[in-house]
């Protein structure tokens, strides 16, 4: 994926290149900060995309300009059918926002259900290494 | 002899699937990854808080009419200018975006399904509850936040703004905010990792690209949101200074905000944008007029627009204004460029006016006057004269409205029959659009002027001695005729519920991307079959191969 990483090295330059003339012209300290912070998002996504791209190499078949829909034959990836465990994560989540304006008491309950239900989401598929069933 | 056995045919004609019973279908929509459902579901959702959005602009219009207070309080006003701003673009526009870009684009990269189904699903979720607990103020004894959606330091710290509505919006737009962002992580990866093969970058359709960008602009510009809305909120309840003026905290409040407000405006617009440019080669029967051109600039567009954030404070006199001004009329260039390409992809092509395309033209027209009031307002002089004021109100209403409510229901009328199987009626689609047209022009073209004259945004009132009644009188007949064009929309969708099913991959007859490839409504996992990809237009490609693409032979 050659693009993807020239597309975020672009965007860093640019933003890097915006921090200066920012820098010199307003000399104002949220706005520098802010267009940094944004040259360093990009650097980073456009480094692991250059770092992923020297590493694997090659031409994917997506990127590849005669490639046939067979090419990308095979194991596409694992979709989840369905989950019950998106819901109990949002709901604890705004139940614990919630919870900073009207008691921390609900504060408290949600942080416990946010846990159980982030590592129920996180954990649904995961199965033990040795399982035969994975 | 034979060592094989020829494998039976697979069963053409769809199986009528039995209807889901109430309980099946509770579960199905609380549980559901297939990014399509979710795409519908956040569709209608934000659906719902358009329809909100837009009775509280009714009331804003109704009190606006006459001079004096006739239903309201100065504070009731503020709080329903607050939640119109803050609904329109939080819980409408913004997860519209979410919703097409989530039917559409798995569709058109030909992908299964998008990179993260049970995190698409979290994002809704947490868009679902947010937006809620935002707007749940209003049932609250102080009312909901009343200091506008920009929300300004020190009118939003707990003095100035005392009540729990305030804190439900904070924490409930950091909530929704969170979805947004985790919804921007799922495009692009998905966009970037999950093409089908031979969708190249520069193979893929114009909405895609302006999803990537789009959503490459959430993952700027709503970090600093959150951070802001949590440092807000921590003043809030535990008495730090952030925002504290004393500190410069009301020029840090603004700085960040804008830094996630202005990008937040491409937000809105690049997919809508991306929407328009889906329609108009179809009813043009032409390809797009500088494709690799358009999506220059439309990188071009996000690239500048983390840098113009300081334009909407020209009015403070502590920015640098040659910068915010000369970067301002930079990013209208590659603007102009996009409507080079939309009018060059019309031109001596073969026109016809089908509802979608009569929903472009009202985009085109009225993006254009919103973009070149915009201009205007990118002068620091102008600006001076008419900031605050009902000029911008009716300049950001024509850029806002023209790109994403023209484009939304532009969209709507143009993938109905890929969403539903079935098409929504044109003779109904064409009054909903003249309707909704005339009553928008007649609404925001005259607050032009009843903003040069001086009336300024924001307030409950003003004298009858002010000579702003006319103005105002007109605006509030346009916004009840906008308002009486949902009711065409609504029975367009109800009486063609059974119309009979279209039954064919592309009913348009000159679908380009990939999604007219697959059958109306795709199955499950999108394609049962997928054509070679060749060229941007893959489906035309696919049903008109006497004229498929020569880039084959590069």
């Amino acid at each position: 994926m050659k693009f993807g990483y020239r597309l975020f090295l672009f965007l860093f330059a640019f933003y890097a290149a915006l921090t200066v003339v920012y820098w010199q012209m307003a000399n104002e300290p949220v706005g520098i900060t802010a267009l940094a912070l944004s040259a360093g998002l990009a650097l980073i996504i456009g480094y692991y995309f250059w770092f992923i791209n020297r590493r694997t190499g090659g031409i994917l078949p997506e990127d590849n300009l005669q490639a046939e829909i067979a090419d990308g034959a095979g194991e596409l990836g694992f979709f989840s059918p369905y989950s019950w465990w998106p819901l109990p994560v949002a709901v604890s989540a705004t139940a614990a926002g919630l919870g900073l304006i009207i008691g921390w008491w609900l504060t408290l309950i949600a942080v416990g259900a946010l846990l159980i239900s982030v590592l129920g989401f996180v954990l649904e598929y995961e199965r033990p290494s040795n399982s035969s069933s994975h | 002899m034979t060592t094989f056995a020829t494998r039976p045919a697979e069963p053409i004609a769809p199986k009528s699937p039995k209807p889901l019973t109430k309980g099946q279908l509770a579960v199905k929509l609380l549980t559901t990854t297939d990014h399509k459902l979710i795409g519908y579901m956040y569709l209608a959702t934000s659906f719902f808080w358009f329809l909100i959005g837009g009775l509280l602009a009714l009331a804003i219009r109704a009190e606006l009419a006459q001079p004096g207070l006739q239903y309201m309080s100065s504070e009731q006003y503020n709080q329903v200018f607050t939640m119109h701003g803050t609904i329109m673009l939080l819980m409408f526009a913004t997860p519209l975006f979410v919703g097409f870009a989530n039917v559409i684009m798995p569709l058109q990269i030909g992908a299964a399904d998008v990179a993260f189904p049970r995190m698409n699903m979290l994002s809704y979720w947490l868009y679902f509850f947010g937006s809620i607990m935002a707007t749940a103020g209003f049932l609250t004894p102080g009312g909901a936040a009343s200091f506008g959606w920009t929300a300004y330091a020190p009118l939003s710290n707990h003095i100035y703004s005392p009540g729990i509505g305030a804190d439900l919006w904070i924490v409930g737009l950091a909530v929704s905010g969170l979805g947004t962002i985790l919804g921007g992580v799922n495009f692009v990866t998905t966009i970037f990792t999950m093409r089908a093969p031979g969708m190249t970058m520069f193979r893929m359709s114009i909405f895609s690209w302006n999803t990537l960008l789009t959503a490459i602009l959430v993952l700027i510009a709503f970090p600093p949101l959150a951070a802001a809305l949590l440092a807000l909120e921590s003043d809030r309840l535990f008495g730090s200074h952030v925002f504290d003026p004393a500190n410069g905290g009301a020029m840090l409040w603004q700085h960040i905000f804008w830094f996630f407000g202005h990008p937040e405006v491409y937000i809105l617009a690049l997919p809508f944008f991306g929407i328009v440019t889906e329609i108009l080669p179809v009813f043009s029967r032409k390809p797009i007029f500088g494709y690799k051109g358009l999506i220059a600039a439309t990188i071009a567009i996000a690239a500048l627009s983390v840098a113009v954030w300081a334009h909407h404070m020209y009015a403070s006199g502590q920015v640098n204004l040659a910068f915010f001004s000369f970067m301002t009329f930079l990013i209208a260039v590659p603007t102009g460029v996009k409507f080079f390409n939309w009018i060059g992809t019309m031109w001596r092509g073969s026109l016809t006016f089908e509802t979608p395309m009569l929903w472009v033209m009202g985009f085109l027209i009225t993006f254009l006057l919103g973009g070149l009031t915009g201009v205007i307002l990118a002068s620091p002089p102008l600006d001076f004269a008419v900031s605050a004021s009902y000029f911008v109100v009716a300049h950001f209403h024509y850029v806002l409205f023209g790109t994403v409510v023209f484009a939304m229901f532009g969209g709507f009328y143009f993938w109905w029959p890929k969403m539903t199987g079935r098409m929504l009626n044109e003779t109904l689609g064409k009054v909903h659009f003249w309707t909704l047209f005339i009553g928008f022009h007649t609404t925001f073209l005259i607050q032009h002027w009843l903003g040069i004259k001086g009336f300024p945004r924001r307030y409950a009132d003003y004298l009858a001695t002010d000579g702003f009644t006319f103005m105002n009188m007109v605006s509030t007949v346009g916004a009840a005729l906008l308002a009486l064009s949902m009711i065409p929309f609504a029975i367009n969708v109800w009486i063609t519920r059974k119309a009979p099913k279209v039954n064919t991959n592309d009913p348009w007859g000159y679908g380009a991307s990939l999604e007219w490839a697959t059958t109306c409504p795709p199955p499950r996992h999108n394609f049962h079959s997928m054509p070679r990809i060749r060229s941007e237009r893959p489906a035309f490609d696919l049903h008109h191969p006497e004229h498929a693409a020569i880039e084959s032979h590069k």
